[in-house]
């Protein structure tokens, strides 16, 4: 079919918009009903019915004038609420209207086959779950506007353009004039400064139409990345639906809630986490939720209530489904998974956080007999299996007689978020303005003192401070800058810090992506986004940051709940036993495994011996001295991502040069030893398996 | 068909100009090889253009914390955003003065290798090119063969060595776990 004679081309958009609609205020009018929702199912059938016999969709146009016909009678204030069959046929209609459209919109196979609606309703337990979630058509409206402004910026580009070519030709004329020597000279000074006036004037015009281009052109660039992601509202009409559908079946009243609906989210996350979710809010109904006369009997209200919530938490989505049903039925799991011997033998009886993660960590899941008594074993294979796709989790809670709770965490990869954008060491980078507590501007006494003591007083109490250009210049020197001018206190699960920056510079809405394959980096950085003129700019991690500024806040003692990985083994390249000995003994009570070698020769050969996370060499030794071991280890690609700390009794600024340049991460000088200092080095360089 | 004219013959003239912009360029015609002559930590080189898509002048480079130390940053190229290595660190080099150059690689995952001087672009007769095996130390298998030039002899860089080099090193640093 040619593209531009397609009769369905707009009635597609049109017709996909009112089911949706419908759909939703299906929903609406089946837990709050009123004249409202009816007025606007009304209205958007009717829209409907009128589309879909312009364009000759006779059996959409019936199903829609069926459609009305059941809500006419309860039009207006003093109207009856419908009876649960109307809601029924409702319903049916509204699938049977999903379905043709659903159909419309494929590419169709055979011109003479037609919609069969009743045959698409047969398969119908799982009617348009499949379907792509599209951006919203005002989003995309919203595109063309920005698209068609920047197109109409072009025109006075254009007359610029003639503009130029005249004054080109005036150029001509006025340089033929002075080779010929033909005219006065006033008349041809008039002209030249005529030409010279009129260049400027043009000059200006374009600067300004450019300047337009470039502003309207940025607003382009910002619409269309937010079309990659749509409103997580959008998969909600479908769970509740599910939830509908399963209360009808099971003879249960169940309102269904929504929070969060605001959130935006890659439309290929939310594909997956729909499909998942359905089992999960189906299987709460079915199994979890009691039925009416046990509820009141427990003393709960007769309606049953299933929330979904979802939520962002950094750069991870949480979506959550809450009931307030039975629970797990603990017992029946607990006896199942001693039947099966997943159990430790002696380990006494299991508590339930250790059975609910049998069901959900694989293993008695799957079993149908299990699936059976916990009720909800394929529900959980669903969600867990979206969980692994998404490389996410789930985690499930369950308190016997109140209800439970299944809860899917996943990282985003493509992520709206509003930043503060903020400069340290000559890098700019963007930190998600949800997690900014307070800025605090800091003088350069203030910012030298918090810088030595490591912490900051805000809001009565010593937040721990870490300069942020420490954290980003990880195995490199940090350049000369202007110095810390504010400090940004930031607010994490993991507690309260503070990063000190150079300055801070506004907020800016952006589209954080993952850093790319083949570029791995500190877990200080999240993700990258890309500014107006194209260059990558760093997201930074807020967690990653709270592990990095409490990290160096317990040396050697990190919270237990941090993943982080355990160091590498340190070498200590020196001639002398004493501090050899010395070294080994302040790394060994820090944490760390030492290895030692007693000349820079050793130490080459220990160096490849051995993966190690850092070299603490000394410089002056026979043989092969630290700046040539520093020098020889950047050369070898699998020896230069391992820091190298230059520890020497030389304090001149020439020493130091010489080891930056040979590839030094640091300098420490031993007449100044200060075992803080040093141990401050090694905590921010050393590499971590 | 013979042109008479003077007319018809700038007209053949103007039409042969026009389509030879219109051809593909040759990248090897059976007997000869295109190069682009670059010098990296202060030595000469040669890489094969077609292991290349790209190169670009003075392209901000965004620097990344990392424990690579050969891993420069992250640069855009059309909204894509692409890992910067060192050419001169990844075949061994001391680190001097930032490179000025990017050249993107042919290949997946996207990765620019920056270097420092673009010397010019060559095409040579293959009989030029020595593919005997080059003294490998300090290079990793990244050097193939070489080029002799009237000024000297150039060793042939092996971009997918330099490749196979670069995920070896990025995958030595696992991707830093997912905290929770």
């Amino acid at each position: 079919m040619a593209e531009g004679k397609d009769p369905l081309r707009y009635f597609r958009v049109e017709a996909r918009e009112l089911v949706d609609q419908i759909s939703a205020g299906v929903l609406d009018l089946d837990q709050r009903p009123g004249p409202e929702p009816v007025a606007m199912l009304l209205r958007v059938a009717h829209t409907l019915k009128g589309a879909a016999r312009v364009v000759k969709q006779k059996e959409i146009a019936d199903h829609a004038h069926a459609f009305e016909e059941i809500l006419v009678p309860h039009r207006g204030d003093d109207a009856g609420p419908l009876a649960a069959e109307e809601m029924r046929e409702l319903l049916r209609l509204n699938d049977a209207i999903a379905a043709c459209v659903t159909v419309m919109e494929k590419p169709a196979p055979a011109p003479d086959k037609k919609v069969e609606p009743a045959k698409a309703q047969e398969k119908a337990p799982e009617p348009r779950r499949e379907e792509v979630v599209k951006p919203p058509t005002a989003d995309l409206d919203e595109l063309l506007d920005a698209i068609g402004e920047t197109n109409t910026r072009m025109a006075p580009l254009r007359v610029g353009c003639s503009t130029v070519e005249r004054l080109h030709r005036s150029a001509e004329n006025l340089a033929d004039q002075l080779r010929v020597g033909r005219g006065n000279a006033a008349a041809t000074r008039a002209a030249a400064e005529r030409l010279a006036a009129e260049l400027g004037s043009a000059g200006r015009r374009f600067t300004d139409s450019v300047d337009q281009i470039e502003r309207e052109l940025e607003d382009v660039r910002a619409r269309a990345e937010g079309l990659r992601l749509v409103p997580v509202s959008s998969v909600f009409t479908t769970l509740r639906r599910a939830v509908r559908d399963a209360a009808d079946a099971e003879g249960k009243r169940v309102r269904f809630e929504a929070r969060g609906t605001g959130i935006r989210m890659g439309a290929h996350l939310l594909g997956p986490v729909s499909g998942g979710f359905l089992h999960v809010v189906r299987n709460a109904v079915v199994h979890g939720i009691e039925p009416e006369q046990e509820r009141v009997a427990a003393g709960k209200p007769a309606e049953g209530t299933i929330t979904v919530e979802v939520e962002r938490r950094g750069r991870f989505a949480m979506f959550r489904c809450i009931d307030d049903g039975r629970g797990f039925d603990l017992d029946a799991l607990r006896r199942t998974a001693e039947d099966r011997g997943l159990l430790a033998a002696g380990s006494g009886p299991p508590d339930s956080e250790s059975l609910l993660g049998l069901v959900l960590h694989g293993g008695i899941s799957t079993a149908p007999a299990v699936t059976e008594v916990s009720g909800r074993g394929i529900g959980m294979d669903a969600v867990r299996e979206v969980a692994v796709q998404l490389q996410g989790e789930v985690k499930v809670h369950s308190t016997p007689g109140l209800g439970a709770t299944v809860e899917l965490i996943f990282p985003l990869a493509l992520l709206a978020m509003t930043g503060l954008n903020v400069e340290a060491g000559g890098t700019v980078a963007t930190l998600p303005l949800d997690v900014v507590r307070a800025c605090v501007r800091l003088s350069p006494e203030e910012a030298a003192a918090a810088a030595v003591s490591g912490r900051i007083v805000y809001d009565g109490s010593a937040a721990p401070f870490l300069p942020l250009a420490e954290a980003l210049y990880t195995g490199s020197t940090v350049p000369d800058t202007p110095g810390i001018g504010a400090a940004v206190v930031v607010n994490t699960t993991g507690g309260t810090f503070a990063i000190g920056v150079d300055r801070l510079a506004g907020t800016s809405g952006l589209v954080a992506r993952p850093l790319p394959e083949l570029a791995p980096a500190s877990a200080v950085v999240s993700s990258v986004s890309v500014d107006a003129d194209g260059n990558p700019r760093l997201v930074l991690d807020p967690q990653g940051l709270a592990d990095e500024v409490f990290r160096g806040h317990q040396a050697g003692a990190r919270p237990a709940a941090a993943t982080v990985a355990a160091p590498l083994p340190i070498l200590v390249v020196d001639d002398s036993l004493t501090t050899r000995m010395l070294e080994r003994s302040i790394l060994e009570s820090a944490g760390y495994e030492v290895d030692l070698a007693a000349s820079g020769e050793e130490g080459l050969e220990k160096a490849r011996a051995r993966r190690y996370g850092l070299f603490l060499t000394d410089i002056d030794m026979p043989g092969i001295d630290g700046f040539t071991f520093v020098e020889r280890t950047r050369a070898d690609p699998k020896l230069a991502v391992v820091p190298a700390i230059l520890v020497s009794s030389r304090a001149s600024a020439a020493d130091r040069d010489r080891g930056r340049d040979a590839g030094a991460s640091a300098y420490v000088v031993k007449g100044e030893f200060d075992q803080e200092l040093l141990l401050g080095h090694i905590r921010r360089l050393v590499v971590r398996s | 068909m013979r042109v008479t004219s003077v007319a018809g013959r700038v007209e053949q003239l103007r039409a042969d100009f026009d389509r030879s912009f219109a051809e593909p360029a040759r990248t090897l015609d059976g007997d000869s090889i295109e190069l682009l002559a670059v010098g990296a930590g202060g030595r000469p080189y040669a890489l094969r253009l077609s292991q290349a898509s790209g190169v670009h002048p003075d392209r901000p480079v965004t620097a990344l914390p990392t424990t690579v130390r050969a891993l420069l940053g992250v640069a855009g190229f059309a909204g894509t955003v692409v890992p910067v290595y060192d050419l001169a660190a990844l075949l061994g080099h001391t680190i001097g003065q930032r490179p000025r150059w990017l050249l993107l690689t042919a290949g997946t995952p996207p990765m620019a290798l920056a270097f420092h001087e673009l010397d010019r672009h060559l095409r040579v007769p293959l009989g030029d090119v020595v593919t005997a095996s080059t003294d490998d130390d300090g290079q990793h298998g990244c050097l193939q063969g070489l080029v002799r030039l009237p000024d000297g002899d150039r060793p042939i860089i092996d971009v997918p060595a330099v490749r196979a080099l670069v995920h070896q090193l990025a995958g030595h640093q696992p991707v830093p776990e997912e905290i929770r």
